[in-house]
């Protein structure tokens, strides 16, 4: 009775929600848990074959959803979590809104991305048959401590799943670290030197085993590449699903045991997010003849090199620490367009209240013959301005108001203008990105 | 070829690199270069550990997690007489966050106490360091400048009879209780605050430098001014937020 008391309420709570347009995806699941504290072990039996869990610093939304896009078009039902929310609150909204007013759902697969601090939480609830760990960067140093503090939470969590799949990043020696001594883990990676040299932060580069920097035939960025210790001879591990014959030059197009993979993606780390998805599906014995048109149809989640176009292209990009902001980054200087940048940061509790990491990113590469205009913004924008002062790059103008920056950008004579926001500047962003794009359409008709 | 020059030694950035120590140094060189001062900076790594405090004006020890500080502190106990002696003869020292840590006296550590540089006259506790303290910091120092920074420490330090660098306005301090932020000793700058520090407080910045540089050259009295108007933005815009 309280589980069908829970999911009424809850579902109803959405419903307002929605109604009232401000609904929350963590809400509904929020009051579910309060009503009835094991809600979702009382709906995991609808679930028929596995659970999977994605989680790590980046990547996660995006390896997520595509599970669960490819899953689906392999003709299969699937519970996900593609809302975002990704604490425990946000997994019970899942399975609550699947229901329905009955409480009964059916499903064969159910794919959820987990926030790395809230895998404990959630494991107690329900237990994955696959764990995807994505990669381990430093992020948001202030919620979580610091990555050793990471590694043994998901350590922990991975000891009460019953000997999962294991499904890791072997270019990153923290996520390597957790296939240690277990049975079942497949690695994936990339197998050769593919951008040009990168050093940013420098985070876990010392061997799990032994604390020994190690050393590297290459890298890819942050940590990620092809390591090894020189003291105690611990590696990265043998690559199960290794892309190789990689080219970025238009899309991704890569090679994995005998299949060629041609996406029309943008971002060297998206090659990332391909693998673990390729190995899941793979390790699931998934048919996956149309994995490519499969993944090419899947609509990237907000801010995922999201481009509006008002007159000109208008490019948004979610990035929330130095790794991601790196890349976002490379990704910008592979076009080769004339361009306006617009950097935006805030510093709520979900976006990390500390701001000093803006010091590690490598915002010094964004100038080059292409850059047009240079804008910051955000709740930080005085920390931006002063990280870009003093690597003695000009910044045209420090705004908070992103509105008006990007009709200066629309306005000036550059072919594309990018937007570079973390968390919380994103939501508001894309709201007023969509706005300028309908008022443009009401005024040409 | 500049008049003055300001040999600035950064220790086990290898190790000791968490929280932006980038923005520390970038200050501390830009604000000479500016001014037509050569700065030169020399690293310390576990790969080329040597270093030569005879010829440093300015050592920069940040901070790292636990597990890595320990490291450090082995290493640096090896020197622990050199660095001694560099802190007696005001050299210029800027200790930040673990590193305020390692030139204490003791460390308690898993239940154990370890022995520190010395070069101050405190102790730290990691005991509690799983609660740890987090969060915008505001701190008054004696001449009415307010410094903002972000802490976030499990230790809990103990100042003794020394001066702090200011009293906490808001955020938690040394130890959560004692209502003070850092050490000031002799030439010793030592702070939880990072975020980086000295970016968004120039004048700490700046009175850093004039320490090291009337160290040097005894000609030495005032720095040029510099517009320093987006960094004193920078600094109000966080304390009118915070406060």
């Amino acid at each position: 009775m309280r589980k069908i008391l829970a999911i009424w309420i809850a579902k109803l709570a959405a419903i307002a929600g929605r109604i009232l347009g401000k609904g929350s995806s963590a809400g509904p699941g929020t009051i579910a848990l309060k009503i009835c504290p094991d809600i979702i072990e009382r709906l995991k039996s609808n679930i028929s074959k596995n659970v999977i869990v994605t989680c790590g610093t980046n990547g996660k939304t995006t390896t997520n959803n595509l599970i669960y896009t490819a899953l689906k078009n392999s003709g299969y039902k699937v519970l996900c979590n593609n809302l975002g929310a990704n604490m425990l609150s946000g997994v019970a909204t899942a399975f609550v809104l699947e229901c329905n007013w009955l409480g009964r759902f059916s499903v064969d697969y159910a794919c959820f991305e987990v926030d790395e601090a809230s895998t404990v939480r959630v494991f107690e609830h329900i237990t994955p048959d696959v764990i995807v760990i994505t990669n381990l960067f430093r992020d948001q140093l202030d919620r979580y401590g610091e990555v050793e503090m990471t590694v043994s939470l998901i350590k922990k969590a991975i000891d009460m799943a019953d000997e999962p799949l294991l499904v890791l990043n072997g270019d990153d020696p923290v996520s390597s670290s957790l296939g240690a001594n277990r049975n079942r883990t497949v690695y994936y990676g990339i197998g050769e030197k593919v951008l040009n040299d990168e050093d940013g932060a420098k985070e876990g580069r010392f061997c799990s085993n032994c604390g020994h920097e190690l050393t590297y035939n290459f890298i890819h960025y942050s940590q990620l590449g092809d390591y090894f210790c020189s003291k105690c001879g611990n590696k990265r591990p043998e690559i199960k699903y290794e892309a190789k014959n990689v080219d970025i030059s238009s899309g991704l197009e890569f090679s994995v045991g005998d299949e060629r993979l041609s996406l029309n993606y943008r971002g060297f780390y998206n090659i990332y997010n391909i693998l673990a998805v390729y190995a899941v599906i793979d390790s699931l014995s998934i048919e996956k003849s149309d994995f490519c048109k499969v993944l090419d149809n899947y609509k990237p989640q907000v801010g995922r090199m999201e481009e509006i176009n008002l007159g000109k292209p208008v490019i948004l990009n979610l990035a929330k620490n130095p790794a991601g902001f790196n890349q976002a980054i490379a990704t910008v200087l592979q076009d080769s367009r004339k361009k306006d940048v617009i950097f935006a940061v805030n510093d709520a509790p979900s976006d990390g209240q500390d701001v000093s990491w803006l010091w590690d990113v490598d915002f010094d590469k964004i100038v080059h013959d292409n850059l047009n205009l240079l804008f910051v913004s955000g709740i930080r924008l005085y920390d931006l301005a002063l990280r870009f002062k003093y690597s003695d790059i000009k910044v045209d103008e420090v705004c908070e108001n992103i509105p008006e920056l990007i009709k200066k950008c629309l306005d000036s004579d550059a072919e594309v203008c990018y937007v570079l926001v973390n968390y919380t500047a994103l939501f508001g962003t894309q709201k007023t990105l969509i706005e300028m794009k309908k008022e443009k359409e009401r005024s040409e008709k | 070829m500049p008049e003055y020059s300001i040999n600035i030694l950064h220790l086990y950035p290898d190790l000791l690199n968490l929280y932006g120590d980038k923005g520390n140094i970038e200050a501390l060189k830009k604000r000479l270069v500016w001014r037509g001062i050569e700065p030169c900076i020399k690293e310390c790594t576990m790969e080329n550990p040597d270093f030569d405090l005879k010829n440093s004006d300015i050592v920069l020890l940040g901070g790292g997690s636990e597990r890595e500080q320990m490291l450090v502190l082995d290493k640096l106990l090896e020197k622990k007489s050199e660095i001694s002696e560099y802190v007696e003869n005001n050299g210029t020292v800027l200790a930040l966050c673990g590193g305020f840590e390692l030139l204490g006296k003791t460390i308690i550590f898993e239940n154990e106490s370890h022995q520190g540089l010395g070069v101050l006259d405190i102790s730290t506790d990691l005991s509690l360091s799983k609660k740890r303290l987090i969060g915008n910091v505001v701190i008054e120092l004696d001449n009415g400048d307010r410094v903002v920074g972000f802490e976030n420490h499990g230790g809990r330090i103990d100042i003794g009879n020394h001066t702090p660098m200011g009293k906490v306005l808001k955020g938690f301090g040394n130890n959560g209780e004692s209502g003070f932020e850092g050490v000031l000793y002799k030439n010793v700058f030592a702070s939880y605050l990072h975020g980086p520090l000295l970016p968004k407080n120039p004048k700490l910045c700046d009175k850093i430098l004039l320490s090291a540089l009337c160290r040097k050259y005894g000609d030495f009295t005032e720095l040029s001014p510099l517009n320093d108007d987006l960094e004193e933005r920078a600094n109000s815009y966080m304390i009118d937020r915070i406060l």
